[in-house]
């Protein structure tokens, strides 16, 4: 067992889940309309790959979706972090602001689908908002809680020096609150992704979340696994690429 | 061929779950009537809300039905695979096709109406449309997957009109009337509600449906059964269909009383359920039974080709892998409960 | 409260004036009255104490269920990391998965029925409960477990006395994010197939354009959730009293 490195383990639980559903399949356990063996996997992916779906390429479809996160995501952690850093600092704006907040995060953004369009119509736009709406909150409160979490000493030593209050924000609080606002957005990321399909029906045509929404209408459940893998590995690597940031930037921060 | 012999078997998680109820089932088998029939259903204003809302499906095959209020017929044809439905109760004919082509263990056993003007291309007034050419550059919204999106295309096809010349955007008919009212788009194919409401606003009809009919688009709403439930209580099957030829004639006789059951079982005025009733063409059971439509027994009607063509085109569409051929939908069809029901 | 009644008069001026059509976002009192009529006539056959019901119950069983079996999970795969290096990937790849993405499928293997609601849920909270653990035993202060062992304690009592207390107020904070997501996802938990529940009457009633009824779901559902959060984080406050004292 001594011999066994870590990365055995990963590739041993690989290989048996893999083995487990080519056994599934080629014993016929399961209609492949409900989980689609190995080999139809492969080939509509190939499909997919080479033919595209409905009017788009596969990496259009993917880039489409890659787009509309990173517009949504982006704006909703940069506003959501600013939020919540005047959130914490100032108690009375937390007051005012909280509710909203605390409303918006558990808020199904499927109720909400038919608002945005009356309020933003059936372009780029209305997808853009719903995963904004969905990062916001998340950041925000991320923030707050990392500025809420900054020893108090600290900002007093640095007053006592004579700092304003903008320098204490930009030198002392948001240099500590960094790593709780970094494992927000990486939150943020995750629920964004999750949020995809919801924001790619709305007058869809295209995107990876489209996709498989489409695709599940007609029970092809192929194109249903290829999409959810394809989701899968863009979550796992914006996550790996946050996590990059994370570690540069906490870094350069002094911590 | 593969996914077409699997097809009988059932998975084995659902069969797992299903267990307790198989055996529940099982204890009546002999009686030949069902404990409990699982129908998936759309709330709409149909004679069919008649039956339903007057228990007179209940009454026709004995037992007590569990009614799941469906959103699309694709919703269905998942309920119906994963064997939590028994009768699917006026799907679209697309999704039914679709359903067929895939195998699905199901049977076409009657039709509730031939959707004809119902379902209609309603363009804004303002953007002076009159002729095919006149969509050229213009946004026309409809449900993808529903028999509306089904007409669109075939109205595409037939009038030489790319998808590059005309943007074909995929809303619900709630979110239709929304990106209307904003003025985000020019055109729409849809049903009513939806359709009322956008005619009221800025809108007119664009007849398609007279040339798409001719031309062998016909979309019409159907009744299918799984036939593993058919098998074992064939009379609840045929009770079934008698009950919905009973609201039926209600209906030819006093279009009046059948209105205002449908429109409280609907949740709408009176008014508004008696001038939805009247855009449906309501095949009687006898003429469902002609060549015209399904077919007597042992002989499938026009319908077989209505899907047939149906599936062929949503294979072009991707959207199912493959459809088999002709002989398979006659196959699908079983008129012997309806004709069986007309006594 | 203040903000809150602004935003409403807000809201209703907004409408009033005409800057959106009332027919698609009707003004707070429209919205109010809706909410009366269905407190006391119900919706469609259902009373909106069984819609609420129904949909804080999935929520719960969904949350329950994630936290049951993610929570341990989480915690041995943050002692053991062979056991993190097996399963880890197929959590991290669950996490941002949309739970529409295998709505079908989970329908098509659990039926129609209130499994494949749950299942939904279960998912959608479990990863994240799984995450949060396994994150919150790392980052137990390894200093403190050489001490609790030099001073003789066996690895069950460590796991008892040093890292499940030192992990708990993390954990807490992976929870209130996993009701918070399983809470967002009820609605598409009640897409398909269901007849009861605030998630159907909102998206039943956009089926007949009702866009009063509408609101009254989005606001209900938005109090419901907030109401949760706030639930969670008192259990908070009584279970992990000694938060930020460590």
């Amino acid at each position: 067992m001594k011999s066994w490195r870590l990365w055995h383990f990963t590739a041993a639980s690989a290989t048996l889940l893999f083995a487990l559903w080519a056994a599934i399949s080629a014993f016929g356990l399961v209609n492949s309309l409900f989980l689609p063996g190995p080999g139809l996997f492969v080939s509509s992916f190939a499909d997919l790959l080479l033919n595209g779906y409905k009017g788009y390429s596969l990496p259009e479809h993917v880039g489409i979706s890659l787009l509309r996160v990173a517009l949504g995501f982006g704006t909703g952690a940069v506003a959501g972090t600013l939020l919540g850093l005047g959130m914490g600092m100032a108690p009375v704006f937390d007051a005012f602001a909280a509710p909203f907040i605390e409303f918006l995060r558990p808020l199904p953004q499927l109720a909400y689908l038919v608002l945005l369009i009356v309020w933003f119509g059936i372009g780029e736009t209305s997808k853009v908002v719903l995963l904004f709406l969905t990062a916001l909150p998340v950041a925000a409160i991320a923030a707050r809680d990392g500025v809420r979490n900054v020893p108090r000493e600290r900002i007093q030593v640095a007053r006592a020096l004579g700092a304003n209050p903008v320098q204490i924000l930009l030198h002392v609080v948001f240099p500590s609150a960094l790593p709780e606002i970094f494992i927000g957005a990486r939150l943020a990321v995750g629920i964004v992704y999750a949020t995809l399909i919801a924001a790619e029906i709305i007058a869809g045509s295209n995107g990876i979340g489209w996709l498989i929404f489409d695709a599940g209408r007609f029970l092809r459940s192929d194109y249903v696994f290829v999409g959810v893998l394809l989701i899968g590995l863009m979550g796992l690597g914006l996550d790996l690429a946050l996590r990059t940031l994370e570690r540069w930037i906490v870094h350069w921060a002094g911590r | 061929m593969r996914t077409r012999n699997q097809i009988g078997r059932r998975p084995i998680i659902a069969a797992g779950l299903g267990l307790g109820a198989a055996i529940g089932l099982g204890r009546y088998a002999r009686a030949a009537t069902p404990t409990e029939v699982r129908v998936g259903y759309f709330v709409e204003t149909k004679p069919t809300m008649i039956a339903k809302s007057l228990d007179w499906f209940a009454d026709a095959v004995k037992a007590k039905i569990i009614w799941r209020e469906m959103s699309s017929g694709a919703e269905i044809n998942t309920g119906i695979a994963a064997g939590g439905l028994d009768f699917g109760l006026a799907i679209g004919s697309s999704p039914v096709a679709a359903g067929i082509a895939q195998g699905l263990g199901y049977e076409l056993i009657g039709m509730v109406d031939n959707i004809g003007p119902a379902e209609e291309m309603t363009v804004r007034t303002a953007a002076n449309i009159t002729k095919p050419s006149d969509f050229i550059g213009k946004k026309i919204a409809t449900p993808f997957g529903s028999t509306s999106h089904f007409r669109l295309m075939g109205f595409l096809a037939l009038n030489h009109l790319s998808q590059s010349q005309v943007t074909v955007l995929d809303l619900s008919a709630e979110q239709i009337v929304a990106a209307w009212k904003r003025g985000d788009i020019d055109a729409a194919y849809v049903w009513s509600p939806a359709k009322a409401e956008i005619l009221a606003d800025g809108g007119n009809v664009y007849e398609t449906y007279k040339e798409l009919d001719a031309a062998g688009y016909v979309i019409a709403d159907l009744i299918v059964v799984s036939k593993s439930f058919a098998r074992r209580y064939p009379d609840a099957v045929t009770g079934f269909l008698s009950a919905y030829g009973k609201a039926l004639d209600l209906y030819v006789s006093d279009p009046d009383k059948a209105a205002a059951i449908v429109g409280k079982a609907a949740g709408v005025s009176t008014a508004v359920a008696k001038a939805n009733l009247a855009e449906y063409d309501f095949v009687s059971l006898k003429d469902q039974l002609s060549a015209e439509w399904l077919g007597p027994p042992g002989q499938p009607g026009k319908f077989a080709e209505v899907l047939h063509g149906a599936a062929e085109f949503l294979v072009q569409q991707k959207s199912i892998r493959s459809a088999p051929d002709l002989a398979a939908f006659g196959k699908a069809i079983n008129t012997t409960y309806l004709a069986k029901a007309l006594g | 409260m203040l903000s809150v009644l602004l935003a409403l008069g807000a809201w209703q001026a907004i409408v009033v004036a005409g800057f959106v059509p009332s027919a698609l976002v009707p003004p707070p009192t429209a919205v109010w009255s809706a909410f009366v009529d269905i407190l006391h006539n119900g919706y469609r056959d259902t009373t909106l104490a069984e819609d609420l019901g129904a949909t804080l119950g999935r929520a719960l069983a969904g949350f329950g269920l994630g936290t049951l079996f993610g929570v341990p999970f989480g915690l041995w795969m943050g002692i053991d990391r062979r056991a993190a290096a097996a399963l880890g990937w197929i959590v991290q790849f669950m996490r941002p998965l949309p739970p529409l993405s295998f709505l079908v499928l989970l329908i098509l293997w659990l039926g129609l029925g209130e499994a494949s609601k749950i299942a939904l849920l279960t998912m959608t909270a479990f990863p994240i409960a799984v995450s949060a653990s396994q994150a919150a035993v790392r980052g137990v202060s390894v200093q403190w477990i050489a001490a609790a062992r030099s001073l003789g304690a066996t690895p069950r009592q460590v796991f008892c006395h040093v890292v499940l207390p030192a992990s708990l107020p993390m954990i807490f904070t992976g929870l209130s994010i996993a009701l918070a997501a399983t809470f967002s996802t009820v609605v598409a938990a009640e897409l398909l197939a269901a007849d009861d529940g605030l998630g159907w009457m909102v998206l039943s009633a956009s089926k007949f354009l009702r866009n009063d009824i509408i609101m009254v779901g989005i606001v209900l559902l938005g109090l419901t959730g907030m109401a949760l959060s706030r639930l969670l984080m008192f259990l908070d406050g009584q279970v992990v009293h000694w938060r930020g004292r460590a």
